[in-house]
């Protein structure tokens, strides 16, 4: 029995006098960010110039979207950053007002972004809105319940472009930052 | 709860939950009869042992090859989101593995049978094991987001990951064939408690840029998971039952399966000799609260896409819910209960063992003779007091095989103390040095082996550590 013991103490010894380890903290998890930016298109609308043509009066057209993707509470919870980027394209042979209103639930409008583009040919009208610390408040993103998209002629019904597919084209895309 | 929560999580799990581990110290070590649970076929020269019960073998090991606890947090004043990134975010690589196996034997016992070249074991244990490995490009995604990263395909194939809880009772045979050779074989019956793998995914995501709208986000995914007995246990978690059900489900009152062990030894000469055994060459089919989960399909969308002109009769209608329910039945995600077939990570071992030195007991010329197999007539056999050679470990895993290589050297002091040393090579370490010892006094056998010694000087920054130890009562039926 002394042999044993005497092993069994040289082992356990060499284990306990070799073993150390550096200190760690395991609070500093507390402080690990996880923020990730992700993006995707938001919504395309295109009307063309004989639907334009076809409709009298200013508005040609004037309509509310539902769009939930920003109220989920997955999304509104962790945002807290983001752009949402427009590109406005006007082939048509009249000058054209978009007006773009993000309304709550109970329709109120949070906030409006507003576009103007003479007849064509004309270039693309691009715009970055940001919404978080550097730019709006991101409680409009985080109400938004609709999309009002109301499209204005500031022209005439009767002519036409001779571009081809003649149209105004809103194509948007979204980069939101979460921290989750 | 916050993702940072859950990650720590999934952290604890990667380190501490628990895969099938390489034992290249109790492997071939005659003198511990748990050895015998790698080789039934082993020689063997007990009448007969049992195991103190709970005490008997317990093991485990964690491993993870690409980043230790220390990477991360090592108390150094550097910012834990800068050390994530470098340590792990930017260098672990989608073959990075986290894995862990823990194994309680609760009995075992064996005995020589009235015909003494047969000896009889048998016993159950428990086995916890998972493994994961580093899912890149889904860390990616949940670290950095996907934006401004025009035609990265985030691979969904990165997700791979498989585990569970199996309760298994055994019975082997030990053949003592003739002077050269021993054979063994080992049935086992699996009883699942709890289950999970998702090794088979396909699939990416990816920014394109968009036909119509400024970019295309595409999702084609085949991916399942399958689980059985998570239902249970949550069930029975809540209802304050989760012992009894983790009990009932052990001893077969969940999923069943089948394996079984072979092995031998085989004397090249007197003091030379090769082994190997092929473990837990099984399965378990998975039928008592399964649920498997599938998402499948393919899909790119641009937004909500208006034509006005196209649209004009139906511009009421509820774009979002229908682009929303558009992707749900291009890429559904179902469930469904239908039972499944698991196999159990076979494992392969195999060594060459060469004999040196004084012949323990006493004689300095061993007898070569092709005597008959008894329990005494076995022990003409001598063992010596070194041994020395090499050993081979292989594991199925979801990526493939892995392999590791062992020398090892075994010193006996005459029948109270056997030491064996190894020195292992695998994918974890290149500086693994393992230290086993087993004290005999009287009956009484206690055995310690611990691995990756070197890694003991700052524990936190090893990528691997094992040990297993265990009590047993062994009889020789003669004087030692």
């Amino acid at each position: 029995m002394k042999i044993l013991r005497r092993y069994a103490i040289l082992f356990f010894g060499i284990l306990l006098i070799g073993s150390c380890s550096e200190k760690q903290d395991f609070d500093q998890l507390e402080d690990l960010q996880i923020m990730p930016t992700y993006e995707t298109s938001v919504f395309y609308v295109k009307a063309q110039e004989s639907i334009i043509n076809r409709v009298t009066g200013l508005n040609f057209f004037s309509q509310d979207f539902n769009f939930d993707a920003f109220e989920e509470p997955f999304f509104a919870e962790r945002v807290r950053s983001g752009v949402l980027s427009y590109t406005l394209e006007n082939t048509t042979s009249k000058p054209i007002e978009i007006t773009l209103e993000f309304l709550d639930p109970n329709d109120i409008v949070l906030d409006t972004e507003q576009f103007q583009m003479t007849a064509a040919p004309t270039a693309m009208i691009m715009r970055e809105v940001a919404y978080g610390t550097t730019g709006k408040s991101l409680d409009i993103i985080r109400n938004t319940s609709k999309i009002r998209l109301t499209a204005r002629n500031l022209g005439d019904n009767s002519t036409t472009s001779n571009l081809p597919d003649p149209a105004i084209i809103l194509s948007s895309s979204a980069k939101f930052t979460l921290e989750l | 709860m916050s993702l940072s929560r859950w990650f720590s999580l999934f952290c604890l799990l990667c380190g501490s939950a628990l895969f099938a581990q390489n034992k290249e110290l109790l492997y071939d070590f005659n003198e511990i009869p748990q050895a015998l649970l790698l080789n039934p076929g082993m020689e063997t020269d007990f009448k007969w042992f049992a195991g103190v019960p709970l005490l008997s073998g317990i093991s485990g090991y964690v491993g993870s090859n690409g980043i230790s606890v220390n990477d991360i947090f090592a108390d150094d004043g550097i910012d834990i989101n800068v050390k994530f990134r470098e340590r792990a975010l930017d260098v672990l690589r989608p073959r990075d593995e986290f894995s862990a196996t823990l194994q309680l034997e609760y009995f075992t016992g064996g005995f020589r049978a009235a015909n003494p070249s047969i000896f009889y074991s048998f016993g159950g244990y428990l086995e916890m094991d998972n493994i994961t490995y580093w899912p890149k490009d889904y860390a990616a995604l949940l670290f950095d987001g996907n934006a401004d990263q025009l035609n990265r395909r985030f691979d969904l194939s990165d997700l791979k990951s498989r585990g569970s809880a199996v309760n298994v009772v055994h019975f082997g045979i030990n053949k003592y064939m003739d002077r050269n050779l021993t054979l063994g074989i080992r049935g086992k019956l699996y009883s699942g408690i709890i289950d999970y793998s998702t090794t088979s995914n396909n699939g990416y995501l990816v920014n394109t840029e968009g036909q119509n709208n400024i970019l295309a986000t595409t999702l084609n995914a085949d991916m399942r998971l399958r689980t059985s007995g998570i239902q249970a246990l949550d069930d029975a978690n809540d209802s304050g039952s989760l012992s009894n059900t983790f009990l009932k489900r052990a001893f077969f009152g969940g999923d069943l399966g089948l394996g079984v062990d072979l092995g031998f030894t085989y004397h090249l000469s007197e003091r030379t000799m090769i082994t190997g055994s092929v473990l837990d060459l099984g399965f378990l089919y998975h039928a008592n609260d399964a649920k498997s989960y599938s998402l499948d399909g393919s899909a790119t969308i641009e937004g909500i896409q208006i034509n006005v002109l196209e649209d004009f009769a139906n511009l009421n209608r509820d774009f979002w819910q229908d682009l929303v329910d558009e992707v749900e039945t291009l890429v559904p995600f179902e469930t469904d209960t239908n039972g499944y077939v698991s196999f159990r990570p076979t494992k392969l071992y195999g060594s060459l063992r060469h004999d040196f030195g004084k012949p323990e007991g006493g004689s300095a010329d061993p007898i070569d003779c092709d005597c008959t197999a008894t329990a005494i007539g076995r022990g003409l056999r001598s063992k010596y007091r070194n041994s020395v050679g090499a050993q081979v470990y292989m594991i199925n895993r979801p990526r493939g095989p892995q392999m590791a290589l062992t020398g090892f050297y075994t010193r006996r002091v005459g029948n109270v103390l056997a030491v064996k040393a190894t020195y292992t090579a695998d994918k974890f370490s290149y500086t693994n040095i393992g230290l086993g010892l087993n004290l005999q006094a009287g009956p009484v056998n206690l055995y310690l082996l611990a691995d990756n010694l070197l890694s003991y000087q700052n524990i936190a920054a090893s990528n691997y550590a094992s040990f297993q130890f265990g009590l047993n009562i062994i009889s020789w039926g003669r004087s030692r």
